[in-house]
């Protein structure tokens, strides 16, 4: 069969097109969805921090290396992140847009995870829930228990120990998590 | 609603516009009186009505739910190392969920009915009974997971009949827990009580908060396969029990319905099995059920 320059001209076209496929494919985004995740400098928890990523910040896939993945950040910066800390659409928002009651969009997002971390210094039963407790007659020894769970509280430094002593998720062995 | 709202104003101008001259077709709007006026404060109220309950509001209502869930399944159990074991598995998955940037703490209540529950703004229980059926870490995240899901999910406040009188009263305050308006705060309370300690959520909702529960528990690196194991003890425990009241089996739909479709869900996670299962840890804080 001859190949006219109409045909050369659709098919270079074309394969072009699917190089763009593939590249955006390799290159998907992701969000970063959980509180303290860090960039590392490679495939491991405990290689070098490159830079802590906020919720909502979008990552670029570069390369995918089973539960970790490489990325690059819009700032350029490029390192490894553990894939259960990020997903594949924006996180969603703390306080509803405009498209109904409870939905909402990432960038109302941004505005209210400075908002609910306003809410991380509540501690201990609220004066409202006090007054609720007072006009009900609810007796003293459950809004001591209340007060006394509202104040439990985890610190980051805490967590990270607790994952890695139990070998979960980004401190897990190369072949699985702790039993 | 409001793209709505906007266009139908857009139109009502561009009508008036064609009909009669355009700015004092505007004036009209901008007189308190007029007609036209009203109609746009009408709209205005509607878009504000539709506004979303704030956290503070949200964690109000949550910690009056759980004064009166207190009351009804008893104290948190006196054993600190638990508490902080179980803060420290709940706190690991809500790091995952779909909700992760608000605060949760979560107590073990003494009680011997199998049963968790979550209330509005992070709060979350299991009780005795529920710990003691468990055998590792990742079914204490899953149950954990799940109820963090009612919370992402905002269930108990989308349950309630009563939601209106929250989304009228914008940030609560003292003020609104007393008085006339704390008539209606308490009663709207009620209401919510019932749905989550008697009736249950709705079934689409519990199905969303498991496998919300799978994903968060395999996010965190736990094998999400421990839901699946988690409520198959409870189809035992539910085949030989006669008094199913407030237990996990009587609020939620059919477990076998539950069950097959996080088995279907969990063929989205093909390396589950090399997942944490962390059985040792958990042996340490294990619980009798009485």
């Amino acid at each position: 069969m001859r190949i006219t320059r109409s045909m050369a001209r659709s098919m270079v076209g074309a394969a072009i097109m699917l190089l763009l496929a593939v590249t955006a494919m390799a290159e998907g985004k992701r969000w970063v969805s959980s509180e303290g995740t860090t960039l590392k400098s490679e495939a491991s928890a405990t290689s070098e921090n490159v830079a802590d990523l906020n919720v909502g910040t979008e990552l670029t896939v570069v390369e995918s290396g089973g539960r970790w993945l490489k990325v690059r950040t819009a700032g350029g910066k490029e390192g490894w992140v553990y894939a259960g800390r990020v997903s594949e659409t924006p996180p969603t928002a703390e306080v509803a847009g405009d498209d109904g009651l409870f939905g909402g969009s990432m960038q109302k997002s941004q505005i209210n995870t400075a908002k609910a971390d306003s809410a991380r210094s509540i501690r201990g039963l609220s004066p409202e829930a006090t007054k609720y407790a007072k006009d009900r007659g609810t007796p003293e020894v459950y809004k001591k228990a209340l007060d006394t769970v509202l104040a439990r509280k985890v610190s980051a430094k805490e967590l990270k120990a607790f994952l890695k002593e139990g070998k979960i998720g980004e401190y897990a062995q190369v072949n699985g998590g702790g039993k | 609603m409001r793209s709505f709202i906007y266009a139908l104003i857009a139109l009502t101008l561009t009508a008036a516009a064609a009909s009669a001259g355009f700015f004092d077709e505007v004036q009209k709007f901008t007189k308190p009186d007029s007609k036209e006026s009203q109609y746009l404060s009408g709209a205005t109220q509607l878009l504000s009505s539709s506004k979303e309950v704030d956290y503070k509001t949200e964690r109000v209502i949550g910690e009056s739910l759980a004064l009166e869930g207190l009351q009804r399944f008893g104290n948190p159990v006196k054993n600190e190392p638990l508490q902080q074991y179980v803060n420290l598995v709940g706190n690991a998955v809500a790091g995952n969920s779909k909700r992760a940037t608000i605060p949760y703490q979560f107590a073990v209540l003494d009680s011997q009915v199998q049963n968790a529950f979550a209330v509005p703004g992070g709060v979350i229980f299991v009780s005795r009974a529920l710990v003691s059926i468990l055998e590792d870490e990742s079914e204490l995240a899953a149950v954990l997971a799940h109820e963090i899901g009612h919370v992402a999910g905002k269930h108990a406040l989308k349950s309630t009949r009563r939601a209106q009188f929250f989304q009228g009263v914008g940030t609560i305050t003292a003020a609104s827990v007393g008085g006339d308006k704390g008539k209606k705060f308490a009663s709207a309370i009620g209401d919510m009580q019932a749905v989550l300690f008697d009736k249950g959520l709705d079934k689409d909702m519990e199905y969303e908060a498991d496998l919300a529960a799978m994903e968060s528990t395999y996010r965190t690196g736990y094998d999400p396969s421990a839901m699946i194991r988690v409520l198959q003890k409870l189809q035992r425990i539910e085949a030989s029990s006669t008094n199913k009241k407030g237990s996990w089996f009587s609020t939620h739909p059919p477990l076998d319905e539950r069950i097959a479709r996080l088995q279907n869900q969990l063929q989205k996670y093909p390396d589950y099995s090399s997942l944490a299962v962390v059985r040792e840890r958990f042996s340490k804080h294990a619980i009798t059920g009485k």
